[in-house]
């Protein structure tokens, strides 16, 4: 009697079961496809989409008070921004600019992105300080660039920040870059708003929330990069750069680390596409 | 526990690995494909899903440029592939294996990561987690389950073939031809 019946396989794939095994693949893929795809798609259909700002972790603040978080999160930094807030799609960025990944992402990708599609209209972005405590200068960078956006010159100081990271972030000597990138009567201006802020800045504490280094006074400025880091605990921010992206009224979850153009426009425009 | 009752349950703790191991691997492609932000399922939102997934792949800055892409958007369905083939038990041991190394190849991915401090995400189970100690351990738990899966398929297959054997030497011409009258 011949036992080499189909069901053990014993004759592999290809043995004289191999019709019988095909059939039975085909129906239990089948059967997962319907049971995956299916309840998905009614689930998902009924989703609403989520709003731009869904908070989902409390800020503990380490030495300061937390300053209240805006409904939006546009209207924190309204001179940290590239491009038209009517761009379809919103890009709301985390970065430090002590990281060295945050300084790839800019020349790299966020150059790109803003003499291509933010130019064109399609990306909006806004700018959120997370400076990191391991990094020495960021919190004081951070000052910089926030003085510099209340004159206006954000994007030509976020630009030498990064143009010339490796230099100050050895010296500490910030001051020298962001008077180079821009008009002396802007740079009285800056150095106005900076009167007092000579010591190290605030950056995000491991425990969450924001402090400054022992014994640091605290800067006018400050208000604006600790509201940001409060921003960023909610997303929640767990390593710079890190990006949120808004298509068509569409939350995006967040992605950490450094993305080449090609690939995030890639996204864009299947984000543009739908 | 005799014998018999032994290879029963070997067999049984082989369907239960395996079940598993197909399971992790179904649910890690959906994960990546389904649409996001409550999007409707259709091949422009599952093709947002897959771009996104290649800038999760981009931030472990392994691949060539040109090579993200395409990985991003053979991988998921790839995973699929082979769960479901692993759930069908067809050829187990050479599933079972794939998906080992394949596991492996995902936790070296990660551990170098982590390493680096690249801080990015996970990418594993969809978006949104990153990259840490509890997935690394979550991840490298499935190196030996896919391992003990393939050790239980190889060890199945050769008891199958050696029980097998006078069976399948009866029936060749030879030795009909060598059988008395």
């Amino acid at each position: 009697m011949n036992r080499r019946v189909c069901g053990s396989f014993r004759e592999g794939f290809w043995g004289r079961c191999a019709k019988w095994a095909k059939a039975g693949f085909t129906l239990v893929a089948l059967l997962i496809l319907g049971m995956g795809i299916a309840p998905a798609a009614v689930a998902q259909a009924t989703v609403v989409p989520a709003k731009v700002s869904t908070p989902t972790k409390t800020a503990k603040p380490a030495k300061t008070a937390a300053p209240k978080p805006r409904a939006a999160m546009a209207a924190v930094a309204p001179n940290k921004t590239y491009g038209v807030s009517t761009a379809p799609i919103k890009m709301e960025l985390f970065t430090d600019y002590q990281c060295p990944t945050c300084g790839v992402f800019y020349e790299g990708t966020l150059r790109n992105m803003i003499s291509d599609y933010v130019a064109l209209g399609k990306v909006y972005v806004i700018h959120h300080d997370f400076p990191l405590p391991m990094h020495k200068y960021s919190g004081q960078a951070a000052r910089w660039a926030n003085a510099a956006a209340r004159v206006g010159q954000f994007q030509a100081v976020e630009g030498a920040l990064y143009d010339n990271q490796a230099a100050w972030s050895a010296d500490g000597n910030i001051e020298k870059f962001i008077s180079a990138a821009m008009s002396s009567a802007d740079f009285a201006r800056v150095q106005k708003l900076m009167a007092g802020c000579d010591q190290p800045g605030p950056t995000a504490v491991q425990t969450g929330g924001f402090g400054l280094a022992p014994g640091a006074k605290v800067c006018p400025l400050d208000a604006d990069i600790e509201q940001d880091i409060v921003l960023g605990l909610k997303v929640p921010v767990t390593g710079t750069p890190t990006f949120v992206i808004t298509a068509k009224g569409r939350h995006i979850p967040a992605t950490s680390g450094n993305v080449s153009w090609p690939i995030l426009k890639q996204f864009f425009d299947s984000l543009l596409a739908q | 526990m005799n014998r018999d009752g032994r290879a029963t349950f070997g067999r049984i703790l082989l369907i239960v690995g395996r079940i598993v191991l197909a399971g992790i691997f179904i649910v890690a492609a959906y994960a990546k494909m389904r649409p996001q932000a409550g999007m409707p399922w259709t091949f422009g939102s599952i093709r947002i899903s897959l771009s996104m997934f290649a800038m999760g792949v981009d931030s472990y800055e392994m691949l060539p440029p040109w090579a993200v892409s395409p990985f991003a958007h053979v991988l998921p369905p790839l995973e699929f592939v082979l769960g479901l083939w692993i759930l069908s038990g067809i050829a187990l041991r050479y599933s079972a294996l794939f998906a080992t190394l394949l596991v492996t190849g995902f936790v070296y991915a990660m551990a170098r990561a982590y390493m680096l401090h690249l801080g990015i995400n996970c990418g594993c189970f969809g978006p949104g987690e990153q990259v840490g100690p509890k997935t690394l351990m979550r991840d490298g738990l499935l190196i030996p389950l896919g391992l003990a899966v393939t050790i239980g398929a190889f060890l199945t297959h050769r008891k199958g073939a050696s029980t097998s054997m006078p069976e399948a030497t009866s029936t060749t011409p030879a030795a009909e031809k060598l059988a008395p009258l």
